[in-house]
């Protein structure tokens, strides 16, 4: 699926190209004269013999258009085809076998990544001669290498994955999941590369023919350029239907496969298409009258929530008519499967949810404001420091490259004026709150245990005293003995400091402990809710029984205990 | 040979497969002096038809030990004896042709299956890269066929879908089904529950154990989740560290652990599990 723009664009570019192809094509047999030869006076203007005029020595223009073409595509397709086949083979064998093949070829990647183009031209020019051949093996040389680095990388990423693992386990060799399995998903990023090298030595060779160090013998556009320059072409009228044609052609050559290389890359890369198919649709045209409802006991009250996800013709639902308030100091949990939209409502009331997500509400009231309204600006100010959120995986959320407390003062500073002696109290305060001793703040996040980032990332979430805080599946992941001490420490701080909290999870007797009351969410839908107790006790809801019922107990099955 | 070491042989042939002190370190990158060991001599050993469960924490070694057995890693030292053989020993041929009956099933159904290719080939994949019925196509698709039939998948409705088309629990089912298609001894079952949601853990292990029961299919189950394998592991190792610290049924680790880890674990699960 690919966007009608992309998709305008990408026709257009083929459109153009198929002009460039028709001309190299079946030029020969249209135009009559031999570019070769001189079939006229010289500088003579377009006309009825020679449709473009001719040039110093009396060539034929629209003949040495032809021959032209035929040279630029042939060097250009040539030159890109070489250079992605040996960046592909390269980027294959480097990432897929690793060790010192991988740090040998790399090293040579990188020698040749900073080869300079011009003189690099000179030298083997001097050495073979200037002629097509060494033309193409210049333009490869300098290509491969960028080719090669990039499908490294995606070889690395594509070999640790499961599909790979899977081959491997079942005894398959190396051809056969080089072949099989990660060529294949490579190729979608291969032929988008190879566009886009066709163009980058389509360029190159007219710019390295219009200094001069083309093949003297072989007529190219840049070599046209070349001549009409040198022989003054600029001086005299001639520059109209000497140099405009062959510039002309080059940019239309250029164009074509820009544009294709535009559409395919959108293809390749569904972020650039999520972005436009949201500039399409209007993502919050449906915004209703929001009704002023709610009590002011209420923090957050969610007021038919709808998330809805474009798909091949339709749309999907991912958040159907969701609607929910929780109180001041009140723990809500939201409990459901994955895939049940639990985590997307909590998105959409950090409104940050992105096109394609289509979003529409009654109203999302926080503290007497409605969030779907405020501008990005005044909802930044809300979002890390009157909302936070405890994100799920504790080693993403952090930033690798600095200390702690580095980032629990950029946090301050993000939304207030404070001094350092300030700051850095308060950092302290945080710390000892989620029972990290202040010394640990000097840390960076991979010096410090699964547990340790968790709380860390807990810290970041309360630095700015929060009104409401957002748990998303904050355990999930640990171990088990971590999972029991975070939950402890966050029903610890929730009482402590009086906090508001939503907690997503598809863990249910991790809910059941916390919260007060629970939201229980499937398909996209509230299918129960209520007080903790009660849905644990006396619901009836099939779903929800099926979910406490299949919760498997270590030591013999027995019912909740009535212990909270 | 005392009498006592000849039935000691005799027992340890009965196994299907042995390992014995396994070790295995990383390399820490950018240090030439520290290693992180991650198995310190591990031994266990798995008898034909048994469901043998591998628990512990997060960074035990407890996938590690499962990956080395699929052949998916190497060891430092040790001894795998499958069938009587080293392992480790074969050479590349006489591996591969062992590897057709050790089979070994992966944590997360929307990763380890290919999303260019249909449930069919998927599924004839262990067949194809085995050479199995390499001409016989009809052969082929009948054996997929049974496989699919085996985990309770309608093999008309799935063979020609692909994976992205399918639930959590139905793309489980359908890398068991890969598992299963060249009738393996052993599958190595690394977490294979922990991506499901809780309703689809159990029928999960419920299927697997049917299949076992068939089919006489041994189990090496890697997990963290203690409640799960009541029930479905005969017998239970908890590793700590790269060491095994206790084993036992099931039952007898979650009433009386002895090792001081073990109880440190049981308390938590259970603290866990009373709220």
């Amino acid at each position: 699926m690919i966007s009608k723009g992309a998709k305008w664009i990408g026709w257009t570019g083929v459109l153009m190209l198929v002009i460039v192809f028709l001309l190299a094509l079946i030029g020969p047999y249209v135009v009559r004269h031999d570019a070769e030869k001189q079939t006229g006076m010289p500088f003579q203007p377009p006309g009825a013999e020679h449709w473009l005029g001719t040039n110093d020595m009396g060539q034929d223009i629209m003949a040495e258009l032809v021959v032209g073409a035929r040279t630029s595509l042939t060097i250009g397709i040539a030159a890109a085809l070489l250079a992605t086949l040996i960046g592909t083979a390269i980027g294959l064998v480097s990432g897929y076998s690793g060790g010192w093949v991988d740090s040998l070829l790399m090293r040579i990647v990188d020698i040749c990544l900073t080869l300079p183009f011009l003189p690099l031209m000179i030298v083997i020019g001097v050495y073979m001669g200037p002629s097509l051949i060494t033309q193409v093996m210049v333009i490869t040389l300098v290509m491969w290498a960028g080719k090669a680095r990039k499908i490294r990388a995606q070889t690395l990423s594509l070999r640790s994955r499961g599909a790979v693992l899977a081959a491997q386990s079942m005894g398959a060799g190396h051809f056969y999941i080089l072949w099989k399995h990660i060529f294949p998903s490579m190729l979608p990023l291969v032929i988008p590369q190879f566009v886009q090298a066709v163009n980058v030595s389509i360029m190159m060779e007219s710019s390295l023919s219009f200094l001069g160090m083309g093949d003297p013998l072989s007529k190219s556009w840049g070599s046209m350029l070349f001549y009409a320059n040198s022989r003054s072409a600029f001086l005299t009228e001639a520059w109209m239907w000497w140099v405009i044609p062959p510039g002309l052609c080059i940019v239309i050559t250029v164009l074509a496969f820009s544009f294709i290389g535009y559409c395919l890359e959108e293809r390749v890369n569904p972020r650039l298409r999520a972005y436009q198919a949201a500039s399409l649709k209007g993502a919050k045209s449906a915004v209703k009258a929001a009704l002023p409802g709610t009590s002011t006991a209420d923090l957050l009250a969610v007021e038919s929530l709808f998330v809805r996800y474009p798909k091949e013709n339709s749309t999907m639902t991912a958040v159907d008519d969701v609607s929910f308030v929780i109180k001041k100091g009140e723990v809500l949990g939201l409990v459901g499967e994955s895939g049940s939209g639990k985590s997307t409502v909590a998105a959409a009331v950090m409104q940050l949810l992105k096109p394609p997500a289509m979003v529409e509400q009654m109203g999302i009231h926080f503290a007497d404001r409605d969030l779907s309204r405020l501008s990005p600006v005044e909802m930044r100010q809300i979002r890390g420091n009157r909302i936070a959120l405890i994100p799920q995986a504790a080693m993403n959320a952090l930033n690798p490259v600095m200390s702690v407390r580095e980032q629990l003062a950029e946090a301050i500073l993000s939304h207030r004026k404070a001094g350092k002696q300030e700051i850095q109290e308060r950092i302290d305060q945080v710390l000892m709150q989620v029972g990290l001793t202040p010394r640990w703040g000097a840390a960076f996040p991979h010096e410090l245990s699964g547990g340790m980032r968790q709380r860390a990332v807990i810290a970041m979430a309360l630095i700015n005293e929060p009104e409401l805080v957002i748990a998303d599946e904050p355990t999930t992941g640990l171990d088990v003995k971590v999972q029991v001490e975070i939950i402890k420490l966050l029903k610890d701080l929730q009482q402590r400091l009086n906090l508001s909290m939503i907690f997503i999870s598809h863990d249910l007797p991790v809910v059941l402990s916390l919260a007060d009351r629970v939201v229980i969410m499937n398909q996209g839908k509230i299918v129960d809710q209520g007080q903790t107790l009660t849905v644990a006790h006396h619901s009836t809801h099939p779903y929800t029984r099926r979910l406490i019922d299949s919760i498997p107990r270590i030591r013999t099955a027995r019912p909740l205990q009535e212990q909270r | 040979m005392s009498a006592n070491a000849k039935a000691a042989e005799h027992m340890w042939q009965e196994d299907l497969l042995q390992v014995r002190a396994l070790r295995k370190t990383y390399a820490i990158k950018g240090s030439n002096k520290y290693k992180m060991t991650v198995l310190d001599g591990v031994s266990l050993s798995i008898k034909p038809n048994e469901t043998v469960g591998l628990v512990g924490a997060s960074g035990a070694g407890k996938s590690t030990i499962g990956r080395i057995i699929a052949g998916l890693e190497t060891s430092d030292s040790g001894q795998l004896i499958y069938q009587g053989k080293d392992l480790q020993r074969m050479s590349a041929k006489e591996r591969k042709q062992a590897t057709s009956s050790i089979q070994m099933i992966f944590q997360d159904p929307y990763e380890s299956l290919s999303p260019r290719m249909t449930i069919e080939q998927l599924v004839a994949e262990p067949l194809v890269i085995q050479k199995l019925h390499a001409k016989d196509s009809e052969q082929r698709r009948h054996a997929v066929r049974d496989a699919l039939t085996e985990v309770s998948l309608s093999p008309d409705r799935y063979m020609q879908r692909y994976p992205h088309e399918l639930s959590g629990g139905e793309r489980q089912r359908v890398g068991l089904a890969r598992a299963f298609i060249t009738r393996p001894k052993l599958i190595v079952a690394d977490e294979p529950t922990s991506m499901l949601d809780t309703s689809l853990r159990l029928d999960l292990l419920q299927l697997m154990k049917e299949l076992s029961e068939r089919h006489g299919i041994a189990y090496l189950f890697v997990t963290h989740d203690l409640a799960l394998t009541r029930g479905f592991c005969d017998r239970l190792l908890v590793l700590d560290q790269g060491k095994v610290v206790e084993t036992g049924t099931p039952e007898e680790i979650t009433e009386q652990p002895q090792h001081p880890f073990t109880q440190g674990f049981i308390s938590a699960l259970l603290e866990l599990d009373s709220f």
